[in-house]
This record gives C-alpha cells, sequence and structure tokens, in this order.
C-alpha cells in the first residue's frame, strides 16, 4: 500500500459517491425506471400529469450505454489527438449527455403522444427545462464515473487494470444504474409519487397510478420530484455506489494482489459478514421501532 | 487454433460459469417494479439487471486478480466477493430507502416465518402489499446469489483468458455470456422472486436445463471465435 493508492482510491470514492447521487436525481427528473411504471399509468386511471416520462430502458444499459460512449470518446481523443484526460473525459461527457437528451427527448414525445386518448399533453416547457436538467445530471455522472475507470487504467497510475478504459466504464455505468435502480427510486416511488398517502406504508395495490400531480403551488412537475428526492434517495445512491467502489477497491490497495490475494479476498468476505450483521440489527430495530400494522388480523402473533 | 483437451475443459468451465449464474439469479431478491413502490419484497429493480450488476462488478476484481495470479481458485473467489460485496452495499442501502425513507419495516409475504431468524412476518406487511425490504431471508439469499453470480462471472473469464490472452476481449465475451444465462433464468422466475424460501425457488432445474444447452452452445462459440481472433 502507497500513499499515492491511497489517495487515488479516496478520490475514487469520492466521486462514486457524487456520481451515484447524479444518477439518481437524473432519474427521478427524468422518471426512468421502475417508478416511470405509476406515471405511464396515472393518465390511464385519470390523472394527467406534468411529470417528465422518460423510460427509455433501465437505468444498467441506459448508464452503461452513456459511460462507454463517453470512455470510447475520451479513449480516441487521448490516443490519437494526444488530448489531456481531463478534456478528453469533459468532451466524452457532452457527447453522451447529447446522447442522453436524444433519448430523453424522443421518450417524452413518444410516450405521451401515444397517451392523448387519455388527456394526456406533451408539455413543451416541460421538455425545454426538464430536458436540460437531465442531461446535466447525467453529464455528471458520466464524468465521473469515466473518471473512475480512467483512474483504474491509465498506464501512469498505480493502479493498473488489465481491461480497456471503456470496458471499465461500461461495467462502472452498468453497476451505477443497477444501483440506482435499486435504492435511490425506491424513495421517488414509494414515497414522493404518493405523498398523499400516509407515511409509513406500502403502496396499496388499488391505489396504483394515483400520484401526486400538484405541487405546494400549482403542478407538480418532476423538478420538484427532484429537489425532494435529492434531500434523501440521492444521497444513499451516492453512497451505495461509493462503498461498492471503495470497498470493493480498498481491498486490493491495502493487500498486494500478487502476493496476498488470500488476504484480498478474507478481506472481501468480513465486509460480507459485517454487512449482512448490520442489515440483521437495522431490521430488528425498524420492527421495533414501526411495530405490527394495527389493521392486520391475521392470526400470527407479532 | 487447435481443439484439444484443453478446449474442451474450457468450454466445460464456461458451462458450469453459465450455470452458475442461471442458478445465481434464481437466489438474488427483486420485486421487480412493484417493489420500487414498496409494493413487494426484495430489491426495487429487475433479475437481470441486479444480477448483472454485481456480477459484473465481480468480474472487474476478477479480472484485477487475474492480471497478477494464474491461481483458479483466487480469481473465482475474488469475483464472487467482489459481486457479494456490491449486492450488499446495495441491499443495505436499498434498506434504509425502505425503513427510513418509506417507513416500512422489511417483511416477506411469502413465508409466515423468516426462516433464518423466525421473526413472523404478517403482521409487518402493510395493507394491500405482498411485503416489502429485504428481511434477512432475502439479504443472506441475495448474498448467495452474488457470490454464485460473480464466481460464474469470474470463471467464465478464466477459461476464456485461458484460450486467448486478451483481457478486454475475453471480458466483453464473459459479459455476453454471463448476460444470455441471466436473461434465460428471469424468464424462468417471470418478474419477482424473493430468494431461496420462495415457492419460485422450485423452478430451478428449468433454468438449469435451458442455461446448459444455452452455455454449451455459446461456450462452445465464444471459445472458436475469441481463440481464432
Amino acid at each position: 500500500m502507497d500513499m499515492v493508492s491511497m489517495g487515488l482510491l479516496a478520490a475514487m470514492g469520492a466521486l462514486a459517491t457524487v456520481a451515484g447521487a447524479s444518477e439518481d436525481i437524473e432519474s427521478d427528473a427524468g422518471s426512468q425506471s421502475n417508478p416511470n411504471s405509476q406515471v405511464q399509468l396515472a393518465a390511464q386511471v385519470g390523472h394527467p400529469h406534468r411529470i417528465y416520462n422518460k423510460a427509455i430502458s433501465g437505468e444498467p444499459p441506459s448508464n452503461a450505454l452513456y459511460a462507454a460512449v463517453a470512455a470510447v470518446t475520451a479513449s480516441v481523443l487521448m490516443s490519437g489527438f494526444g488530448m489531456s484526460a481531463f478534456f478528453a473525459i469533459a468532451i466524452g461527457a457532452v457527447v453522451a449527455a447529447i446522447f442522453n437528451g436524444i433519448y430523453a427527448t424522443t421518450a417524452y414525445m413518444g410516450r405521451n403522444t401515444s397517451q392523448a386518448r387519455f388527456n394526456q399533453y406533451v408539455y413543451l416547457d416541460v421538455l425545454r427545462t426538464h430536458t436540460t436538467t437531465i442531461m446535466a445530471h447525467a453529464y455528471i455522472t458520466v464524468f465521473c464515473v469515466v473518471s473512475i475507470s480512467y483512474i483504474m487504467t491509465a498506464s501512469w497510475l498505480p493502479i493498473q487494470h488489465p481491461f480497456p478504459m471503456p470496458l471499465v466504464a461500461f461495467i462502472w455505468g452498468l453497476a451505477i444504474g443497477a444501483i440506482g435502480s435499486s435504492t435511490g427510486d425506491i424513495h421517488y416511488g414509494a414515497e414522493r409519487e404518493f405523498q398523499s398517502y400516509p407515511f409509513g406504508a406500502g403502496l396499496n395495490a388499488a391505489n396504483s397510478g394515483d400520484i401526486v400531480t400538484k405541487a405546494e403551488a400549482g403542478l407538480r412537475s418532476s423538478i420538484d420530484n427532484a429537489w425532494f428526492c435529492a434531500k434523501f434517495g440521492g444521497p444513499i445512491t451516492g453512497m451505495a455506489f461509493g462503498l461498492t467502489v471503495f470497498l470493493d477497491n480498498w481491498r486490493a490497495t491495502i493487500f498486494d494482489p500478487a502476493t496476498q490475494g488470500g488476504l484480498v479476498v478474507l478481506t472481501g468476505i468480513v465486509i460480507v459478514i459485517l454487512f449482512n450483521i448490520y442489515n440483521r440489527i437495522m431490521e430488528s430495530r425498524a420492527r421495533k421501532r414501526y411495530g405490527p400494522y394495527p389493521e392486520y388480523i391475521g392470526d400470527i402473533e407479532a | 487454433m487447435i481443439f484439444d483437451a484443453n478446449t474442451a475443459l474450457y468450454i466445460i468451465e464456461i458451462v458450469i460459469g453459465g450455470l452458475f449464474v442461471g442458478v445465481g439469479v434464481h437466489f438474488v431478491p427483486v420485486g421487480g417494479a412493484p417493489a420500487a413502490m414498496a409494493q413487494a419484497t426484495g430489491v426495487g429493480t429487475g433479475t437481470v439487471q441486479l444480477a448483472a450488476g454485481s456480477g459484473l462488478t465481480g468480474l472487474l476484481s476478477a479480472g484485477m486478480m487475474m492480471s497478477v495470479t494464474d491461481n483458479i481458485l483466487l480469481v473465482v473467489a475474488s469475483g464472487a466477493v467482489g459481486a457479494m460485496i456490491m449486492i450488499d452495499a446495495t441491499m443495505v442501502v436499498g434498506n434504509w430507502s425502505y425503513i427510513y425513507g418509506v417507513g416500512v419495516p422489511p417483511a416477506s409475504a411469502k413465508v409466515d416465518y423468516d426462516p433464518i431468524t423466525k421473526n413472523p412476518q404478517p403482521p409487518y406487511v402493510s395493507q394491500g402489499t405482498v411485503g416489502h425490504g429485504i428481511p434477512t431471508v432475502c439479504y443472506v439469499s441475495g448474498t448467495i446469489g452474488g457470490l454464485l453470480g460473480g464466481a460464474g462471472g469470474s470463471l467464465i473469464y478464466y477459461a476464456l483468458m485461458n484460450i486467448n490472452h486478451n483481457p478486454g476481449l475475453s471480458g466483453m465475451f464473459a459479459i455476453g455470456i454471463f448476460v444470455v444465462n441471466a436473461v434465460l433464468a428471469s424468464y424462468n422466475i417471470q418478474g419477482t422472486i424473493e430468494g431461496f424460501h420462495d415457492p419460485k425457488f422450485k423452478r430451478v432445474p428449468r433454468a438449469f436445463q435451458a442455461c446448459l444447452v444455452a452455455s454449451l452452445v455459446i461456450g462452445i462459440i465464444a471459445v472458436l471465435i475469441t481463440g481464432g481472433a
């Protein structure tokens, strides 16, 4: 372990945390992924809305695409034109953000026009204000993911991953999408979309599609949702991706994989066991604090 | 390339890796879209998405390990541990979201008592849902899923690397074979599964057969293509 490697690892962890947070807010501002099923359903059950609607694909494939596009562009600029890494990654992220903007626009137009029979309109002001917000967040995500990939693969840096940079970026893009879709989106789907229902319960299947369409003043837009989710869903997504990138690489930094491979694996196993114990403690505390649901009428005792 | 006993061994390794992935996906607790609204137990995403996210994070660890050692055990173990770390971090933070963001305790609707902790489940399931969050049994099951997925992906990568010694090419083909098996398994799951305690888990033998055939065919093709490169 040398100090440069630890410093780079810390930088990777920090970049991953920022990337995770912006990825989640991007998917909330654009309403991608699973909670978007309710946005799609809303107009059909009589709640036309001004929420953005860009379920381009699952988050992992779309983020993998953006990250790979940016990494390929940056690689070409660095190797073919001798550009510095910072500017090459920045330009690569711009290209990825443009891809994101194109997909977001076509998804919003396509999905909302197909729901015209349910009185769902295409709001051009929503398109104009939200698409740039989504692209900006996608830019931050991609810039951070490709920077992590560059740190892992650059020949002059101590971490020497054998995969080419675009492949590393592709995998981290897939991972960040999977994490964003699994963590922060729940805050958007289960809480923000259904704030009119009491806190502390999952969505009753009978209320599907009854999303909140009114804001504190006027009609709710997806930027209102991004504002709300940036307080909890975004940061915890960042922590999840930051933990993944940091812990996965930390064990290979404090021990030398070439001579202490067993210790690298053993450290990982200890981390996994600690995660399992922590989850159990968290579950017990939640059950104790919240208690059973009063409306439960079965005969199994809590 | 010469088709010898070693090549056959590599194909067998790819098939075993594919089977690990196919079976491992059944352990991953995913609630699909309903789980994102705290309407179903498990992680609020798709089976392939989470399995691929964790398995391929494991592939990065395995790739790193294989660049410094040829020890198959270390490479596969490193990949498995990398995948377990990713899926565990995701499930812990997913539970933060359920417990602190939505205010629901983790509860399964497929069993009356958690098979590991023996905690009663139905009183903690909110009305109109089929559970929410990631209770201990699902968490442990997900960790096993990460282990199998990561080990499977790494084994495929190990076999391909021995054929062509090109990390980029092997990594790309390993991702492809991984995703084929994950998708096949997710057809078998049909959307949601809570883990090894879920009645749907009994369908594993069907996925085993399908993944065996798919991995064998794709293994032969992958060996021929990457070996000839």
